[in-house]
């Protein structure tokens, strides 16, 4: 057979090379997942009983879960309601104003809260233990919903709100009869996202001295020195992230957040006080969720910054976050090209994706597995320095490749759909085509990429702090240590650094999303 | 040797049948129009015969070399065939020369530039060769397109209903600028439309498809005059029915009698009459229920013994409540069901 003429199957596309190196890079990031699952199943010979450990991590988990879930639910479902329908001061700055909590990963906010709350702090409400973890979960991760509801309330619906106004349906009954029906699924979407954060969290939970199953995996592993039990532990926290995943997944299916087709829809007017509550309420929102810690860290970070301190921590973040992000940029250029092409390299997104739902620490311990194995089996020496950081890498690829992949191919989606098939048939062979036309069109998408995957690995915790080499600290892994030891203080700085990375991100895709709804 | 041949070619999705052994073979006609209504299979018939897609069984034959088939597939960037889109799939990130000259890099640069330059004069829009798919007007587009396609000297050019995004006014124009090209290069062209008025215009040869199989390919001409079945008529414009048996060699309708030479005495059948093969004028046959303009025509609804029908007859027919009707046997055929 001449090596141009390909034996095909009968799937829907014909030619797609790039699809097995998809599904190679796509294991890589399931790999870790998949060994915390296959280890958990192996016989435990540990003295430690996890019986008890999982039983109580589980509960806590569950139980910040309803309680910091919903009270994100709640927020940031008034707030996509008050600024998608209601006519109030600030209305349009609030828009985009109010997703900048989620520049703050929960620990930060959590180490701001409990220095603002201390004794001799500004605040003299306690903010502390479950119900502290809860409102800081609430208060920082609310815009998932807001997001999400936002997209569903604008998205395709506008004539439905139009053609119930012209049928008479009062404005207050407008937010029950059809706003909220069409919008469950996008409240479930976001919802789920919460739950994703709150499950995984170690940072934040750990700080109010809390046991979660995120937690728990830290104890049975260090505490006990029980790595089965950990593992055991891990898994059900994966199969939970899991669940979460899958709810997102479905409800985003039914209700897709197409920024292209938002459309503002005409606002209802209210009551000179209906405005002032309204306004107060997002003004709020923005007040606890980002202003108020943000400024709070910067006072103490001026007040108490040792620079010395600092430099060396910075510079490891600002390369490890680097090298990191460029990898995973790769491996999500590789698998979204390729899904583009071939319905059957969707499948690697699919795949990918449950590294994303899968909890930094479950994918950090499965890594350390992984290379357990190997150095069992004589493959590799001792996890020294060099090996160590290749294991932390490869557990930002596994967690953050889907991260990447989203914004990647919404770039390509922007490009008319037959400029592959126009390409081909004037001559150009795959790799052209990946050369010449995917990844030019991609460019500024893979810029912002790039910005995303960079932040959330300076923002990671868990899996920092369990595969970096000795001595080598982040500003993550500086923080947390400090904020373990009540040096509160001494946390503010490296934890306004990481905050101020992540209102870069923020900032930028925020600004894309306002201008598409004009 | 033809240029394209198609034998019992098969697509499957799903299970169900896109298309369903459709054979045609090009012959030596200049345009072979598919036409079909929307999930009729003709754009998935112009994917594969570009390549972009593989047949499930069949073959498909470029030059007389098979080029698809049920284990085989040429590339389509190695079938030396060139495609025009429906949204002209111009590359954003290249100026109006750049996409002609993406074809072309097998020429050395200076070449590549000078052909590039000579294509988009001939489409006249020398002037537009620094501007982007942006910039451009939609017939601009079009024209570019089509000069990136036929710069690569294909052996055949597919048309994916190539203006179905225009105006009426401009899409004459540029349907007219398109075939001239076309024939003026020699390239041979599979057009897809779903628009039975351009496909008549178009084609060389028309192809009827419907629910992916193949209703009739013939010259237009044959195509209008001789439908194959009452599918096959009905895809070249609006039409009556009517389902009656075989009397005395004809099938009696309400409006008049069609003869059915070769059909069974006793047979059901099924009338079908083209709405502008219905003369009418004043009498008593049948009531005219309204009359309204439509384009170049008036469209009459006409009703008798509980049948409606319509007829497109020439404009401002002074006619009463009722009126006698003629069928004219160009326009008028009898199936057996």
């Amino acid at each position: 057979m001449r090596p141009d003429l390909a034996l095909t199957e009968s799937g829907r596309q014909a030619h797609a090379p790039l699809a097995p190196f998809a599904l190679l890079a796509a294991a890589l990031c399931a790999a870790p997942a998949l060994a915390v699952v296959l280890f958990s199943l192996g016989q435990s010979e540990e003295a430690f009983a996890a019986g008890a450990l999982l039983r109580d991590g589980a509960l806590g988990t569950l139980a910040l879960v309803v309680v910091g879930g919903g009270g994100a639910l709640l927020l940031g479902a008034i707030a996509a309601w008050l600024v998608s329908f209601c006519s109030f001061p600030g209305r349009a700055a609030f828009e985009w104003l109010l997703v900048l909590p989620l520049a703050a990963p929960s620990y930060v906010l959590a180490y701001s809260y409990a220095s603002l709350t201390w004794a001799g702090g500004p605040l003299p409400v306690p903010i502390e233990g479950f119900w502290g973890a809860a409102f800081v979960y609430a208060i920082g991760l609310y815009p998932y919903v807001f997001l999400a509801m936002r997209a569903g309330f604008a998205a395709r619906h506008t004539s439905a709100f139009e053609a119930a106004r012209s049928l008479g349906v009062s404005t207050s009954q407008l937010f029950w009869r059809v706003g909220l029906p069409l919008a469950r699924p996008a409240l479930v979407a976001g919802g789920a996202l919460a739950a994703m954060e709150i499950a995984a969290d170690y940072g934040a939970a750990h700080h109010f001295g809390l046991t979660t199953l995120s937690t728990a995996i830290f104890r049975a592993w260090y505490s006990h020195g029980a790595p089965v039990s950990a593992l055991r532990i891990a898994a059900v926290l994966l199969l939970l992230a899991l669940a979460f995943l899958l709810a997102e997944r479905r409800a985003r299916g039914r209700a897709r957040f197409d920024a292209a087709r938002w459309r503002t829809l005409s606002l209802l007017e209210l009551s000179p006080s209906a405005r002032a509550a309204a306004f107060g309420f997002c003004a709020l929102l923005l007040l606890l969720g980002a202003v108020l810690p943000l400024a709070w860290l910067a006072r103490l970070a001026l007040l108490h910054t040792n620079v010395e301190n600092l430099a060396a921590p910075l510079l490891n973040t600002i390369l490890l976050a680097g090298v990191g992000a460029l990898a995973t940029l790769s491996i999500s250029l590789l698998i979204a090209a390729a899904a583009r092409r071939d319905n059957r390299a969707r499948f690697a997104l699919f795949v990918a994706g449950v590294g994303y739902a899968a909890p930094g620490a479950v994918i950090a311990f499965g890594a350390l597995m992984v290379f357990g194995a190997a150095r069992n089996a004589g493959l590799v020496g001792g996890l020294g320095a060099g090996l160590a950081l290749m294991a932390l890498l490869w557990t930002y690829v596994a967690r953050f490749t889907a991260a990447g992949v989203q914004p990647i191919e919404a770039g390509l989606a922007q490009a008319p759909a037959n400029l592959d098939a126009a390409a081909a048939t004037l001559g150009a062979n795959p790799w052209r085509r990946l050369a010449e036309i995917d990844l030019p069109i991609a460019t500024p998408s893979l810029a912002a990429a790039a910005l995303i995957l960079f932040v959330e690995i300076v923002k990671e915790l868990p899996a920092t702090l369990i595969l970096r080499p000795l001595n080598f600290d982040t500003l993550a892994v500086k923080a947390h240590a400090y904020a373990s030891d009540e040096r509160l203080l001494e946390a503010a700085a490296p934890a306004l650094l990481i905050f101020a990375a992540g209102l870069a991100p923020l900032l930028i895709l925020s600004r894309g999303i306002s201008r598409a709804v004009r | 040797m033809s240029v394209l041949e198609l034998s019992q070619v098969s697509r499957f999705y799903d299970g169900a049948a896109a298309l369903d052994s459709v054979s045609l073979r090009a012959q030596d006609a200049g345009v072979l129009a598919l036409l079909g209504p929307s999930g009729s299979g003709k754009s998935t018939l112009l994917r594969l015969i570009a390549g972009l897609e593989p047949l499930d069984a069949g073959e498909i034959r470029l030059g007389g070399e098979i080029v698809s088939s049920a284990t085989r597939l040429l590339a389509p960037e190695q079938r030396r065939i060139g495609m025009v889109f429906q949204d002209h799939a111009l590359f954003p990130h290249m100026s109006a020369g750049g996409n002609v000259a993406f074809g072309l890099n097998r020429l050395g640069r200076a070449a590549r530039d000078a052909a590039a330059r000579a294509w988009l004069d001939r489409v006249g829009l020398s002037a537009r060769i620094d501007a982007y798919p942006h910039e451009l007007s939609g017939g601009e587009a079009q024209r570019v397109a089509l000069a990136r396609t036929l710069a690569t000297q294909p052996r055949i050019v597919l048309l994916d209903e190539p203006f179905s995004g225009l105006d009426q006014v401009l899409r004459a124009e540029l349907r007219e600028f398109t075939l001239t090209t076309l024939a003026e290069t020699g390239t041979k062209a599979v057009f897809v439309t779903h628009d039975s008025s351009e496909a008549l215009t178009v084609a060389d040869l028309l192809a009827i498809l419907k629910n992916g199989r193949l209703l009739q390919a013939a010259v237009p001409r044959e195509a209008y005059d001789r439908p194959a079945s009452a599918a096959a008529a009905a895809a070249l414009g609006p039409v009556n029915t009517f389902a009656g048996r075989i009397e005395g060699g004809a099938l009696a309708t309400p409006f008049g009698a069609i003869s059915a030479p070769g059909l069974a005495e006793g047979a059901s059948a099924s009338a079908v009459v083209r709405a502008e093969a219905i003369t009418l004028r004043p009498g008593e046959l049948a009531k005219l229920r309204s009359l309204r303009p439509h384009g170049p025509h008036d469209l009459a609804i006409i009703e008798a013994a509980g049948t409606v029908w319509q007829a497109l007859i020439p404009p401002r027919s002074a006619l009463g409540d009722r009126v006698d009707v003629t069928l004219q046997a160009s326009g008028a055929f009898v199936f057996s069901d």
